[in-house]
């Protein structure tokens, strides 16, 4: 789960993690809100979390709708079609975006090869007027030339800034070698902008039509809120079945190592994982991706920081339907020693920790967990990912995963590194022409 | 530790008062030290500031570094299980860092609800009676050397430690954070216990929780105020001869892909009347560079509109505003900057017209933004009450934004907009002339 912040930047902005996540039963040892959810009145599912301290409000979107189109043809289309959505005029004669920002709000569009989410954070009093506009955007959407023409110049800006996140750069680069086939294996934006500029009106148009419906849709809120809100939700499509779950075929057995060239150095590693499904076993991964690569405090994080180095570490389990990914990236080094203090960290986890050493590193996982989902944005967030990979009552904050975090102990963790963590994929990019190119 | 620069606050614009901006935050008084509380019972966690007395201003300008390098011993204090007071509260489920100011030094500590007895504890214990062995000195000294090194690598925050610089006129209230690699080996353990033991004292020092403060137990705060010993220090009066010059410009020179340009202008210090037009031309001053950076058309925001920015800094006295302009985002760097400036020059000089709803908006709704994390809330509590009298910074804010005028909004600019520092932080192979 924490390496969602870093894969959330294959979209536009970095969004804000979040606390606080979301059941209806009282944890054990916190007191976070409680979330409830049902079913919207025209479709789709809400969940809410209200807390009457924050001072904002976040409402997301989630739908499944896979990133390059129904046919898996048309590159970039869902990142054009999310976002030529909230550029077109509404019956209010705004359009969602200039509503949202004249709230003194914040709007996000995330595109995932899975998933798109929309997301507005705003301040409390606009809430209910920014959830109208944001279900009469998404849930009949009426997508114009002129909306088309600025989400493609939208989508351009973030292909040409692609080129310049060299942690999205190797993300991507590690996805198209782990999976078989689309829409995993490519980027949501194509590096190529050539391509964005092909799509047609009629394109976006259905696509949005298809992908945007309530009965596809995933409401999350949270903040200073409370359910009446949910009255502001007017439009929808009746009682249709979601999409299911877009699952990605791994590639097996994985590739070997390879080097490129980029702009900058940097190594990329990644591990198929477990489903979301195996909710234990993807929460001993994200109990390991803590323990080594959290910013400053991970084990492998502080040895860096402690050498030297200008290492940009970032180490993540990023939980899906099926199945999750073990990632890690550094940037700023092409050297193998750094790549070699990644794997054996890695490696050591396969025998048991010591268990005054696991009980201190289990406490701290949990606080992080709390730390990362504090806001009313990182709680929205958090359950609207876990809501739309299929497993809602799992979401990190929650009593479940608490539960099952509790439950984790050496020996299992060790034997769900064993089994996970033994076969990595490797990329290492170099800069210059010395290095002849792939490998 | 948390750098100035990532503290740096902007703000700015107008509403009517919402329902939420009641925090019901509790302010007391216990053994000379302030205490404000703000209970929440839908956190997870509880976080607490501590702010005493023992900022930069308590250095002889000999001394660079040391304050940082008495807090940072703190960290390093061996604690539970023979490992560093940092490495015991994260083994604990909690977290522990210090900011740097000119006046003060603030030390937040966050921990689960159910730990955070434990967790604060330990820090009560370090504080009260920090470990100054040539050992931890040494640890600390490393710290903050790693700090360092990080910094001299983040244009802005050059930038801004040139202008504190000359802003304090070579006192030491503008020496740089965390010292210099230079002066810190210069400190020896005995440097950062006189220095502890003269400065780390109840006066003027204040406590704010927020979160699940219910979880510490009954008059927990009331204990924490009695961690120091009672008294109260002054700042180190520092002689010093004025920089002269006809110009307000510092150059710099880092190992940077493009030069930055970091501008400061003098701004009200919170409470005082000049607040809340302020928050609002922050927000305009924003807003106008993020569209001189944009790319236009956009929908959602770009790294370019995020090059840009204006951050108001109203927790310093005196306050002060920040613009910051990346070069990289265009192909002209001096086109970019030109046109910054003039932003500026234009406001400051020309009757604004039409409305100011708009930036009042977004004002609020940043400040509300901002304000989400538990480790801000507490920050805003304590430093709204030591400059107001009152922590309900919600409040105080938006009502401000509120009653903010278009004339006063053009008062403000011709008063603070006038007289620009300007820093430039250009690549070692740039010349200024470039």
């Amino acid at each position: 789960m924490n390496g969602r912040a870093s894969f959330a930047r294959r979209g536009a902005l970095v969004l804000a993690l979040v606390p606080g996540m979301l059941l209806a039963i009282p944890r054990s040892t916190t007191a976070t809100p409680a979330v409830e959810s049902g079913a919207l009145a025209h479709g789709g599912t809400y969940m809410i979390a209200v807390d009457a301290a924050a001072p904002v409000a976040a409402i997301d979107l989630w739908f499944r709708a896979p990133d390059d189109g129904y046919s898996g043809e048309t590159p970039g289309l869902a990142r054009i079609a999310a976002t030529a959505a909230a550029a077109a005029k509404l019956a209010s004669g705004k359009t969602l975006a200039e509503t949202v920002t004249q709230a003194g709000g914040q709007l996000s569009i995330q595109v995932f090869p899975d998933l798109v989410t929309v997301g507005a954070i705003v301040p409390t009093l606009a809430a209910r007027r920014v959830l109208a506009s944001l279900t009469a955007a998404y849930f009949a959407p009426a997508i114009d030339a002129a909306a088309l023409h600025a989400a493609t110049s939208d989508a351009t800006v973030i292909a040409v800034q692609q080129h310049y996140e060299g942690d999205v750069l190797v993300q991507d680069l590690l996805f198209s070698r782990l999976f078989a086939s689309k829409p995993a294996n490519e980027p949501p934006v194509p590096l190529a902008i050539d391509a964005l500029s092909h799509v047609t009106l009629q394109e976006a148009s259905a696509f949005a039509q298809r992908a945007f419906r309530a009965s596809n849709a995933f409401l999350t809120v949270a903040g200073a809120v409370d359910p009446t809100i949910l009255a502001a939700v007017t439009d929808g499509n009746g009682p249709a079945p979601a999409q299911a779950p877009i699952d990605a075929i791994p590639v097996s057995p994985l590739p070997a190592p390879t080097t490129q060239e980029g702009s900058g150095p940097a190594i990329g590693i990644a591990w198929i994982g477990p489903p979301i499904s195996d909710e234990r076993a993807a929460t001993a991964l994200d109990f390991v991706a803590d323990y080594l690569f959290r910013e400053r405090v991970g084990t492998v994080s502080a040895a860096l920081d402690r050498s030297g180095t200008r290492i940009d570490l970032n180490g993540q389990f990023v939980t899906l339907h099926s199945p999750g990914v073990m990632l890690v990236t550094l940037e700023g080094t092409d050297d193998a020693s750094a790549q070699t203090q990644v794997l054996r960290a890695v490696s050591a986890l396969q025998q048991p920790m010591d268990p005054a050493a696991f009980a201190a590193a289990r406490e701290a996982f949990l606080y992080h967990l709390d730390v990362d989902t504090q806001t009313p944005g990182e709680q929205a967030d958090m359950l609207g990912w876990y809501a739309a990979e299929g497993a809602a009552s799992y979401a990190p904050g929650g009593d479940e995963y608490e539960r099952i975090t509790r439950s984790l102990d050496p020996g299992y963790v060790a034997a769900t590194v064993r089994r996970y963590l033994s076969n990595p994929t490797v990329v290492r990019i170099v800069v210059g022409s010395s290095s002849g190119g792939a490998s | 530790m948390i750098s100035r620069a990532l503290l740096l606050v902007a703000f700015a614009l107008a509403l009517p008062l919402p329902v939420w901006a009641q925090s019901g935050a509790l302010v007391t008084h216990a053994a000379g030290v302030t205490l404000v509380s703000q209970s929440d019972s839908s956190a997870a966690l509880v976080g607490v500031e501590f702010t005493i007395a023992a900022g930069l201003d308590r250095e002889r300008l000999r001394q660079d570094g040391l304050a940082a390098l008495v807090a940072q011993s703190v960290l390093e204090t061996p604690s539970a299980g023979g490992v560093s007071l940092s490495d015991a509260i994260a083994a604990h489920g909690g977290s522990v860092a210090f900011t740097m100011e000119a006046h003060d030094v603030r030390f937040y500590v966050e921990a689960l609800a159910t730990d955070a007895p434990a967790v604060l504890a330990l820090f009560e214990r370090a504080a009260a009676s920090p470990d100054f062995s040539a050992a931890t000195v040494r640890a600390a000294r490393d710290a903050l050397m790693r700090e360092i090194a990080g910094s001299q690598q983040e244009p802005l925050q050059v930038g801004i430690e040139m202008l504190d610089f000359a802003q304090a006129n070579g006192g030491n209230s503008g020496l740089p954070l965390f010292g210099t690699p230079a002066s810190l080996v210069q400190l020896a353990p005995a440097d950062a216990s006189a220095f502890y033991r003269t400065y780390y004292r109840r006066g003027g020092s204040s406590i704010s929780a927020v979160g699940r403060v219910d979880a510490l137990g009954a008059r927990a705060l009331e204990s924490f105020a009695t961690m120091l010993p009672v008294g109260a220090t002054a700042a180190v009066k520092t002689v010093t001869t004025p920089l002269h010059g006809n110009g307000h410009e510092l150059v710099a020179r880092r190992s940077i892909s493009a030069p930055w340009l970091v501008v400061r202008y003098g701004a009200p210090s919170l409470g005082n009347a000049d607040y809340g037009p302020m928050l609002v031309l922050a927000a305009f001053l924003q807003r106008t560079l993020s569209d001189i950076g944009e790319i236009p058309g956009t929908i959602t925001p770009t790294l370019a509109s995020r090059a840009v920015g204006a951050e108001y800094n109203f927790d310093r006295v005196p306050g002060e505003l920040v613009l910051y302009v990346d070069g990289a985002i265009d192909s002209d760097p001096n086109r970019t900057f030109g046109a910054a400036l003039s932003v500026v020059n234009i406001l400051s000089a020309t009757r604004l017209q039409g409305s100011i709803a708009q930036f009042k908006t977004i004002a609020a709704g940043d400040f509300a933004t901002r304000a989400s994390t538990l480790e801000a809330r507490a920050w805003l509590g304590g430093a709204f009450t030591r400059r107001t009298g009152s922590a309900d910074y919600l409040r105080v804010t938006l009502r401000a934004i509120a009653a903010t005028t278009p004339g006063d909004l053009q008062r403000v600019a011709r008063r603070y907009l006038a007289s620009p520092t300007i820093a430039l932080v250009l690549p070692r192979t740039t010349t200024v002339q470039n």
